[in-house]
């Protein structure tokens, strides 16, 4: 496989991860690389959401569908997703395909009552499929310390809800309630070069004015070195107010910015539904099962040739 | 003039020179205004003022008080008092209360019992019927009104939210409409030009004319004063031909032209132009000196009367019998005191007030001839009056009533004809004759009052229910009574004079365009205010009834004529004090509030009439704004009212016509020692579907008509009822939001409450090529999530009907056996009482209710009504209703609604739900009249995606800017992103940006640097197709898009082959009959041009409408095929001989058919055979 003279080796740097958040910086590899995994953590890491309905008694103000639709957006727990197969992937009876919960309240009181995913009753077969921030019903909830569970509609005394939800297997492409994260994005680093030479020519009133001129702030002045320094250069938005400074105090190209080709910063924000980390790595999985998938298609005239 | 000298005084030493400190929260006086009278108080007023004093009025008035009779002269039926009872209706026999929800699903009208107090001669007792069993309710019921909602009489009326609640009704709907067979009507406001004024006008030869259409209670006449060969004449349409004005004037009891030259006015520009005039009336031919009595001159104008209006006579029903025997000279004195200028009264044949009328109008001809300044403009809306529902249902009921009477009299006449008859009239008194006149009026839109030969058509119309701003535009709408096919463009042009009364930006595109109104959000529309007191005032005041004073004083100079709705009511020497006093007067609520006295040259006008448009302004003394900030402290707190403003004479409401008396000053800023009043805000010049508009003054002007247009159409909350409602078509929003830019009308309108669209990330960069023309391009994952969701309710409605042979509809629980397959799938959504159950899926041609019809709905059937066993199964056959959906729309049953009309028919009404996500093709739009419909849907990984993450959840192209110039798009987005990062709503208000009801751009910006965004709105977007950076910086942010509710699935068509029409064999046309796309001519042109022509025939002739005939080649006719002979005969001979056999269009064979019924023979001959 090794043609080119080098190879590159992409390279990770995680800089923050917890439960829901994962910041990467992604280097040596160019942006088509990048991208693909951008668009693989958005669109086709599986999951688990609701995807049928049965509804059996509903005499609340929303109707089936839009109750319907509200179920399938709830973010399901979904570590259970990689024993799963897809209506698509399933083949026989055995295989793992669903998972069935239920809900069915009904409000005695007087005043309104929030029906919310806490409501729900699991599989007993799946019970680690559950929504996020899940606290079974019954249980005594610290209302200080847990969130009180998603919305999904408010009675009146007298309204019922009861319906069985299958929750299966899909990607985010195919609905976006399948999507596992909030937002996958990347960020192209900032390169920042300032010519030192003709920075020198500037007093130290118009560095200063330089620096003002930059609302995200990237450039500082420092009082000791009396230097313009690069402070914070991931905050840059190349919105261009400091080029236009230079411009306009006629020292175009003391500050040369461009877009690093081959480093970028990755911020995953994660629903709640994997981990941000499981996230990243199973949409390598994915990314790597695909290039294979495309390299097993391809004739391979490697040998050939 | 008092208080304006004093302001002027503390002005010029220097006080009021420092500056003027701004009134706190000038806005404050809106709200108060608005919660003392809504949005559509000028409906609800006007009918208020028909149900208490108008139709007291109307019943009292001379003609219509006392039903007498010719057979009986004792007999007599005077109505003492009227009443409009508590909204109820009959049901069983039995008064039963009701409100407009129940109204509304029962198909019945909200309607309320006119009762009378009677006194009438029964034999020869006099009988008094007084009060029905409940207090504020007459003996007797002369009918039903359909009643206005949130009027004095409605349940609704003072209750608070949960009461309403209760009641099914939403808090926020403004009323002012009518509930008439559950159908709600509102009665469009109707513009015409003003009754009883002189308007000077010119003639299509440039000469002067004067017109006054009078209309009292009785008639309403139009009385022209024109130029015929140089003379001023008088033209009526009950004279054969133009009178001279000086005989007029004689007839009318002047004793010389030197007097009546005196009246009009002596003037020397004035002498060339009456010299014609003069010359004419003294021509012996025509009427000469010696026809200069009186009398003369009343028999030489009864020779000229119309022989049709001798003979049908004008004195109303009463007087008719004796006319036939009325003398020439009679029947001129009549025409004169009644008929011309009959709002002036004209008591005993005194002519006086009525000569002085007609000479002030020639008199303002031969000014307006003098300088054409005083011509008026017919398009100024001080001319204009609006009539509201209250005042035509006052014409329609008046009309009713006496149609009633003279039924009544009918009845009486033929019974009391007969001897010892002991007639009661109160029994024969018939209720229908004003309910269902009434009922059908509101329910058709047809006015028709006879004794105006009045005929009016779409008068009322039905409320839309698309959004909540379509329901409370369409009570603001002031309809033209002009025709549409004119083309003349004044009518329809923007007037100065509208300024701060109609919406200068809402009215519909094309035919109606500046014929369809409406008014602005403080305009108000008065009602009728009582004359007299005012006149009784004016004389305290000063003025000498014009009679009192001599011809030549009363046009001596600074002498002014005062005015009264149009009349004389005399002179002032002084007009200014007196217009003064008036004003002081006003505003210390010793006269009415609406009355406006206007200085117009040397005249006075006061007016009280109904149908005037008015505003409130702030009073202001040499510049000085008599509201402070203490005022609108106080209304803050909720201590006052906008009342108490009016009461303490700090606010006034001006008309059109006082306005011209006014010096307004839009600002504080702006006021000068002259200004007489001072804007409470700019904001109210616009109504309330521009109100929806951010930043409308940054628009090019017609985007924001624009957008008037499609706010109405709109999807989103209707009322908080909505979903108990069952209207034949409603549209909602699954998850509608309020805006992040808002305005300050927004909030007023409660728009926030029930919004119609929602925020969405738009990104305005080219895209993908499917955004252009105005396409927008979506993204995929938004519609996941519910963006633009809507969902879609039908009305299916079924009725059982009672026939009169007494069979019944039925219906029966669906039939298990017996039936084949396709059947038994229909009728899968029954339950077993034959009814659709809630919830179930429907697929097209599905049984929602399982009816049955008695086969003989006719003929008496045995048994009938005496328990139901009497029809057997076999005797009914199916007559379901079944839902007819286009194939694939799955629909879903809502709701099923079982009730009683009004007739005791049940009906049942099955509401189907739909939900539909966007897709290609929808419309969408802005608030700024940018359309446009989804080009594609575009997956979220391939959207662009800013650093943060955001990602837009449309794309729209920056091609729609540069030409449309909406700015105000562009700083709603701006300040809707600024909204979203501060977490404040911001406001847009128009001409906000100064009073700070509008962010400015330039805190906009500061709050976005603040957030770490550019100021400018832009972001660095990367593609996220390729992951490259976009060169390009994008304008992303939030904008509040509507989805209109114009959709594909509802237009989407297309056919290969269908049904045809039975009579030409050709495709049916029209999506609902599933009609084919028709190739028309041209088409069929570029075919043969391109000399396809071999392709035509074969398509459109051989394989679709070939048809075979035979033909006798004898006689050219078409044949027939005799099925005994077996053999093809001639129509003439019966022979088969001779027959050929061709092929033709069957259109070709249809044709001949046709001519030849119409005697016209097409004979084929044929080349062969």
């Amino acid at each position: 496989m090794q043609r080119s003279g080098h190879r590159r080796i992409p390279q990770v740097d995680v800089r923050k991860l917890d439960h829901k958040y994962c910041e990467f910086v992604l280097s040596n590899t160019d942006a088509s690389a990048a991208n693909a995994l951008r668009r693989v953590m958005l669109a086709e890491v599986p999951t688990i959401a609701i995807d049928l309905v049965e509804i059996e008694i509903n005499t609340t103000v929303l109707n089936d569908e839009f109750i319907a639709h509200r179920l399938g957006l709830i973010p399901l727990v979904s570590h259970a997703v990689h024993g799963m197969k897809s209506v698509f992937e399933g083949a026989d009876e055995e295989d793992f395909m669903e998972v069935e919960l239920s809900l069915s309240v009904r409000c005695m009181s007087e005043g309104t009552l929030d029906v919310t995913s806490n409501d729900f009753l699991l599989d007993p077969l799946h019970p680690e499929v559950h929504p996020i921030g899940y606290v079974p019903p019954g249980q005594p909830v610290d209302r200080s310390r847990v969130e009180p569970g998603i919305l999904i509609v408010k009675m009146r005394r007298g309204q019922e809800l009861a319906l069985r939800a299958v929750a299966r297997k899909g990607i985010g492409r195919d609905h976006a309630k399948w999507s596992p994260v909030a937002t996958a994005v990347f960020q192209y680093m900032p390169g920042v070069m300032i010519n030192r030479a003709l920075m020198d020519t500037l007093t130290e009133a118009q560095k200063k004015d330089l620096c003002a001129s930059d609302p995200s702030h990237m450039l500082e002045y420092n009082d000791v070195t009396q230097q313009v320094e690069v402070h914070n250069v991931e905050a840059y938005h190349y919105d261009g107010e400091c080029l236009a400074k230079a411009v306009e105090m006629k020292k175009e190209g003391v500050l040369v910015i461009k877009q690093l080709q081959d480093k970028f910063i990755f911020r995953v924000e994660g629903t709640g539904v994997l981990p941000a980390q499981d996230v990243v790595a199973t949409a390598m999985d994915v990314l790597i099962a695909k290039l294979r998938n495309l390299q097993e298609a391809l004739p391979q005239d490697d040998e050939a040739g | 003039m008092v208080a304006l000298d004093v302001g002027a005084k503390l002005h010029e030493s220097g006080k009021l020179t420092a500056p003027i400190k701004s009134i706190q929260d000038k806005y404050e006086l809106l709200p108060a205004f608005l919660k003392v009278r809504g949005l559509v108080r000028q409906h609800i007023d006007s009918f208020n003022y028909f149900i208490n004093q108008e139709i007291k009025k109307i019943v009292r008035a001379k003609g219509n008080e006392k039903v007498t009779c010719d057979s009986d002269p004792n007999f007599y039926l005077k109505y003492t008092n009227v009443f409009v009872g508590a909204p109820s209706h009959l049901d069983d026999y039995v008064v039963k209360d009701i409100t407009p929800q129940q109204c509304r699903l029962r198909d019945m009208t909200y309607s309320a019992p006119i009762t009378v107090d009677l006194e009438y001669t029964r034999g020869k007792e006099i009988v008094i019927k007084k009060g029905g069993r409940n207090p504020g309710e007459g003996a007797v019921l002369i009918g039903n009104l359909p009643l206005m909602l949130r009027s004095d009489r409605c349940v609704l009326k003072g209750k608070n939210e949960k009461q309403l609640a209760k009641l099914g009704e939403c808090p926020l709907d403004p009323g002012g409409y009518f509930v008439v067979k559950g159908a709600e009507k509102v009665v469009l406001i109707q513009e015409q030009l003003s009754n009883n004024r002189i308007i000077i006008d010119t003639d299509k030869n440039g000469a002067v004319t004067a017109s006054v259409t009078s209309s009292t209670h009785e008639r309403k006449t139009k009385t022209n004063m024109v130029i015929n060969k140089g003379r001023i004449c008088l033209r009526h349409n009950t004279f054969q031909e133009d009178l001279n004005i000086l005989v007029v004037l004689r007839a009318m009891g002047c004793q010389s032209d030197a007097e009546a030259m005196l009246h009009i006015g002596c003037e020397p520009a004035f002498e060339p132009l009456l010299a014609a005039t003069l010359q004419d009336a003294r021509q012996p031919g025509q009427v000469g000196p010696q026809r200069a009595t009186q009398l003369a001159a009343l028999e030489w104008i009864g020779s000229k009367v119309k022989q049709s209006s001798q003979s049908r006579g004008f004195g109303g029903g009463q007087r008719r019998a004796g006319s036939s025997t009325r003398s020439r000279t009679d029947e001129a004195r009549d025409l004169l005191a009644n008929v011309i200028v009959c709002h002036i009264p004209c008591p005993r044949y005194d002519f006086q007030e009525k000569v002085i009328y007609l000479a002030e109008m020639v008199r303002r001809m031969l000014l307006a001839m003098v300088d054409p300044r005083h011509i008026d403009d017919r398009d100024y809306y001080g001319n204009k009056r609006l009539e509201l529902a209250g005042g035509l249902l006052a014409l329609l009921f008046e009309d009713l009533f006496k149609r009633m009477n003279q039924e009544l009299r009918k009845l009486a006449e033929k019974d009391l004809a007969k001897r010892q008859s002991n007639f009661d009239a109160a029994k024969n008194i018939r209720p229908e004759i004003i309910s269902l006149g009434m009922e059908s009026a509101i329910s058709s839109g047809n006015w028709t009052i006879k004794r105006f030969r009045m005929e009016r058509k779409g008068v009322s119309q039905v409320l839309s229910r698309l959004s909540f701003i379509a329901a409370i535009g369409m009570m603001t709408r002031i309809s033209s009574q002009f025709e549409k096919t004119r083309k003349v463009s004044g009518p329809r042009a923007l007037q100065p004079s509208q300024w701060g009364m109609l919406c200068p930006a809402d009215t519909p595109e094309g035919e109606s365009c500046g014929l369809v109104k409406n008014l602005a959000l403080m305009t108000h529309v008065t009602t009728n205010d009582e004359e007299a007191p005012l006149a009784e005032l004016a004389l305290q005041l000063g003025v000498q009834p014009a009679a009192a004073v001599g011809p030549a004083e009363r046009h001596a100079r600074g002498m002014a004529l005062v005015l009264l709705n149009g009349s004389i009511v005399g002179v002032h020497r002084n007009a200014p004090a007196l217009v003064d006093a008036f004003r002081r007067l006003r505003r210390a609520g010793l006269v009415g509030e609406f009355v406006s006295v206007t200085l117009d040259g040397p005249t006075v006008h006061i007016a009280s009439d109904g149908g005037r448009v008015c505003r409130p302004l702030i009073i202001c003394d040499a510049g000085v704004p008599r509201v402070t900030a203490v005022h609108t402290a106080k209304l803050r707190a909720g201590d006052w009212g906008f009342r108490d403003l009016l009461r303490e004479g700090l606010v006034e409401y001006l008309d059109v016509n006082e306005e011209n008396n006014a010096l307004v000053a839009m600002y504080e800023s702006a006021c000068g020692p002259a200004t007489t009043h001072l804007e409470i805000e700019p904001f109210t010049l616009l109504g309330v579907v521009a109100g929806l508009i951010p930043y409308p003054h940054h628009n090019q002007s017609p985007r924001n008509t624009y957008q008037c247009a499609m706010g109405k159409q709109a999807m989103g909350n209707v009322a908080y009822n909505q979903l108990n409602r069952m209207d034949t078509l409603l549209y909602l929003l699954t998850y509608p939001q309020k805006p992040l830019l808002t305005t300050k009308t927004i909030e007023l309108v409660n728009f926030d409450k029930l919004g119609a669209g929602q925020n969405a990330t738009v990104a305005v960069m080219s895209y993908s090529g499917y955004d252009i023309e105005d396409a927008i391009v979506m993204n995929k994952a938004s519609l996941d999530r519910g963006f633009g969701r809507c969902i879609v309710l039908r009305k299916h409605s079924a009725v059982v009907k009672k026939y009169q042979n007494r069979t019944v509809d039925r219906i029966v629980s669906p039939s298990q056996a017996g039936l084949d397959k396709r059947r038994r799938n229909r009728e899968g959504l029954l339950d077993t009482d034959g009814f659709c159950s809630p919830g179930e899926v429907a697929s097209p041609n599905d049984i929602l209710v399982n009816r049955q019809t008695p086969l003989n709905t006719k003929d008496v059937v045995p048994g009938m009504g005496h328990g139901d066993a009497a029809l057997k199964d076999g005797d009914y056959k199916p007559s379901p209703l079944a839902w007819k959906g286009p194939p694939g729309q799955n629909v879903v049953v809502d709701k099923v609604l079982l009730t009683n009309n009004e007739e005791g028919h049940t009906v049942i009404k099955v509401l189907l739900r739909h939900t539909r996500r966007p897709e290609v093709g929808d419309k969408f739009s802005s608030r700024h009249g940018q359309k446009g419909v989804v080009g594609t849907i575009v997956q979220q990984a391939d959207m662009p995606f800013s650093e943060r993450g955001i990602c837009p959840d449309l794309i729209m192209n920056p091609h729609g800017f540069p030409s449309r110039m909406t700015v105000g798009k562009m700083l709603e987005l701006l300040g809707a992103k600024a909204a979203v990062c501060s977490g404040r709503l911001h406001y847009g208000t128009a001409f906000g940006e100064g009073a700070g009801l509008a962010d400015n751009v330039g805190s906009i910006s500061e709050t976005l640097i603040q957030h770490g965004f550019s100021y400018s709105g832009k972001d660095t977007v990367t593609s996220g197709i390729g992951g490259a950076p976009l060169e390009a910086l994008i304008f992303m942010g939030p904008v509040y898009y509507q989805k209109l509710k114009h959709m594909v699935l509802d237009k989407m068509h297309a056919r290969a082959r269908g049904p045809r029409v039975v009579l030409t064999r050709q495709p049916t046309e029209g999506r609902s009959r599933d009609g084919g796309l028709r190739l028309g001519e041209m088409e069929r042109d570029c075919l043969i041009g391109y000399g396809a022509s071999m392709l035509l025939l074969e398509r459109l002739m051989i394989s679709s409408d070939q048809f075979e005939v035979h033909v006798c080649t004898h006689c050219g006719l078409m044949g027939y095929y005799d099925a005994r002979l077996k053999v093809a005969v001639c129509p003439s001979t019966k022979s088969p001989d001779h027959m050929a056999s061709m092929k033709l269009p069957y259109a070709c064979k249809l044709l001949f058919q046709e001519l030849q019924s119409m005697n016209i023979v097409p004979r084929l001959h044929l080349a062969e055979a």
